[in-house]
């Protein structure tokens, strides 16, 4: 049928699409109102179904001209590296600035290809990090961040 | 109005320039360099990572400390242009071109002193713009109302769409998109809340933090991990020398006058800022040279000219954001996003309604200058030192303190969570060739082009022809029509503009 010329654009069309359809869909049930009187709907659903035509034009672009190739998708780096952020934020509460700073040091490592990944260099960084970053935030900047396991 | 230049200057400096606020100043611009320098972090990650510092000082130390980080992130990524080739940004790519070639012939430290130099310079005559220009355009902006600010808005966020790389239509999709997350949270109007999805932390506004740092910050970082190589300094340079001699002198005033020249009109400009002026600096040097052959082999003025004119417009594009509320760019949306967590809404009202504040924040950018040359430069052997440290140890701290700056501003996991969300969507659109900034531009003025259109079209009672009969939003519509027109008629306007941006 449609021959894919631009795999790019194809993409960016697909999540326009996504985006604006989302918007309309979940602003329907925003009162609209008129354009004297504007309800909370108007602007947004407006704005989503504007989104939605440059997902149409840009999936038209995508099936007429030739672009460049989507590069693949590494998961690896992106899911260690989200990991470490969302484990960041759901412990430093409970186990203090320290531990998670050297916690999220070590995660991230795991973002390397294993056998570039050096476990005495990451444990000293690990360390280093953590001491510098409680002697930074917690005593110098006075941030509001436990500094040992919850305290 | 001379002398009202002097004394709002005065005033501008006695607020600024108390002993904390150079202390601020200078640990600003020292921080935004200290990241700017890192190869593979632009002005922009590294603005977004250092706001939440900024946060806990009172607003006009906390703009003291924002502009410091701002010309230290500039300066950082000219200083990575020249050294190792490598441009943090797309305003520095020219700086690469010349700069690095000086640096291969050993005078690294000459092209480093003459940006420094010329930047100082041009954001000294940008300061005195600043100060002349901002009080007749703010009295302009005061007779601005809702039609014309809205008009405003759609025709600075079109220019910024022209002047962003790559595609057009995605531009205008990214901004699109950064409009409607912006209106994400409590419609101020009806009280009624938005696209939440019952998640109570976004009930006002997504917040701006988690959103640009997970955007610009993380993506960055996974971006630099997927490639085998990473970027590597070669630092075969000598630090021969770092104050430019005489003949360098003779060489290079000109080309910074002319930078700086071009560069404060063109900064001035919605959309435009510093990367149009250092291309259009770089062409224009390389047109009045007697030689033009010598450039792309290490003319002085090829960094002198460009290096001036980015540094001249990064100063005049804080004209229409304190001015008339509009952020020409995604930096100035990063600035203006800090401002409104501070409380103060960027237009004409704060140079009446607090002249301490906005007179502060001018001379503070000079301030900012002159932090750059007296304390930048005598350190540049550190930031080269700082050049040869591996990434393998950089990013897992860069990462800690993007998420150290995120929960520090309102010690909640949910800010983190969203972050990893917009981290891991602007991973995606850049996959699709998607440049975030249009998205920060949007996401920024969302609200405020939602709040002057309900205006504009109560008092017309529903007809959109009001955005016509008023003549000044006539007018910005007109400019922002005739725009589009160009691009779309004139097909050397679209080469141009494509060739303007390949790197």
């Amino acid at each position: 049928m449609f021959q894919i010329k631009s795999p790019q654009d194809l993409g960016a069309a697909v999540v326009f699409l996504a985006v604006g359809v989302a918007g309309a869909y979940f602003g329907s049930e925003l009162r609209l109102g008129t354009a004297g009187n504007m309800g909370p709907g108007f602007f947004p659903v407006i704005l989503s179904w504007i989104v939605v035509a440059i997902g149409v034009i840009v999936g038209i672009k995508a099936v007429t001209v030739e672009g460049p190739r989507v590069e693949p998708f590494q998961l690896r780096p992106l899911l260690v590296i989200v990991a470490a952020i969302l484990v960041f934020g759901y412990v430093v509460d409970t186990i203090g600035l320290a531990l998670t700073a050297a916690l999220l040091t070590v995660l991230a490592a795991f973002a390397r290809r294993w056998r570039e990944i050096n476990a005495l260099e990451t444990i000293l960084l690990a360390a280093a990090l953590a001491l510098f970053s409680v002697g930074l935030f917690v005593y110098a900047l006075s941030q509001p961040f436990p500094a040992w396991w919850g305290r | 109005m001379d002398f009202n230049l002097i004394q709002n200057l005065a005033t501008g400096f006695s607020a600024a320039a108390s002993l904390e606020n150079l202390g601020f100043a200078f640990l600003g611009c020292l921080l935004g360099t200290l990241i700017g320098v890192l190869p593979g972090i632009g002005p922009i990650p590294t603005i977004a990572m250092l706001l939440p510092i900024t946060f806990g000082l009172d607003p006009l130390s906390s703009l003291v400390m924002l502009a410091g980080i701002f010309y230290g992130a500039q300066y950082g990524g000219s200083t990575t242009s020249i050294l190792v080739n490598i441009p943090g940004e797309a305003a520095s790519i020219v700086t690469c071109i010349d700069g690095h070639e000086m640096a291969k012939q050993g005078r690294a430290g000459t092209a480093l002193g003459v940006a420094a130099l010329g930047s100082f310079f041009a954001g000294t005559v940008g300061t005195v713009f600043i100060a002349g220009f901002g009080p007749p355009l703010a009295a302009l902006a005061q007779e601005f109302n809702s039609p014309d600010n809205f008009s405003l808005m759609v025709l600075g966020l079109v220019t910024a769409v022209i002047l962003a790389h790559g595609s057009l239509i995605k531009a205008v999709g990214m901004v699109l998109v950064g409009l409607l997350l912006g209106l994400v949270g409590t419609d101020v109007n009806s009280g009624l809340t938005r696209y939440t999805f019952g998640i109570p932390e976004i009930w006002d506004r997504i917040d701006f933090v988690p959103l640009v740092i997970g955007m610009f910050g993380i993506t960055e970082i996974i971006r630099n991990l997927e490639q085998t190589s990473l970027p590597r300094p070669q630092l075969s340079t000598r630090m021969r020398e770092l104050w430019p001699r005489g003949q360098d002198f003779r060489d290079a005033w000109g080309a910074v006058l002319r930078g700086t020249g071009l560069g404060s009109v063109l900064g001035i400009l919605p959309g435009g800022g510093a990367v149009l002026a250092s291309f259009a600096s770089y062409t224009l040097e390389k047109k009045v040279a007697k030689d033009p052959s010598r450039f792309g082999k290490g003319a002085i003025e090829g960094v002198a000219g460009p290096e001036s004119a980015n540094n001249a417009a990064a100063q005049t594009s804080f004209i229409p954001l304190l001015t008339l509320g509009l952020p020409s760019n995604a930096i100035m949306a990063l600035m203006m996003g800090a401002m409104i967590i501070q409380g103060i809404q960027p237009g004409a009202a704060v140079m009446t309604a607090r002249p301490e504040l906005f007179w502060g924040m001018v001379a503070s950018m000079w301030i900012g200058n002159l932090m750059l040359l007296v304390i930048n430069l005598p350190l540049i052997g550190v930031w080269v030192r700082l050049l040869s440290v591996p990434y393998r140890l950089l990013y897992p701290a860069i990462l800690l303190f993007c998420v150290i700056g995120i929960y520090s501003v309102n010690t909640n996991a949910t800010e983190l969570a969203i972050c990893a969300v917009f981290a891991v969507f602007g991973y995606i659109l850049l996959r699709f060739g998607c440049e975030p900034a249009p998205l920060v531009l949007g996401f920024i003025l969302g609200p405020l082009m939602e709040e002057n259109l309900r205006r504009s079209l109560v008092i017309s009672r529903g007809s959109p022809w009001v955005f016509i009969e008023r003549p000044i939003s006539a007018a910005l519509l007109a400019t922002t029509v005739v725009l589009v027109l160009a691009l779309i008629v004139l097909p050397q306007l679209r080469r141009t503009r494509k060739e303007a941006f390949r790197e």
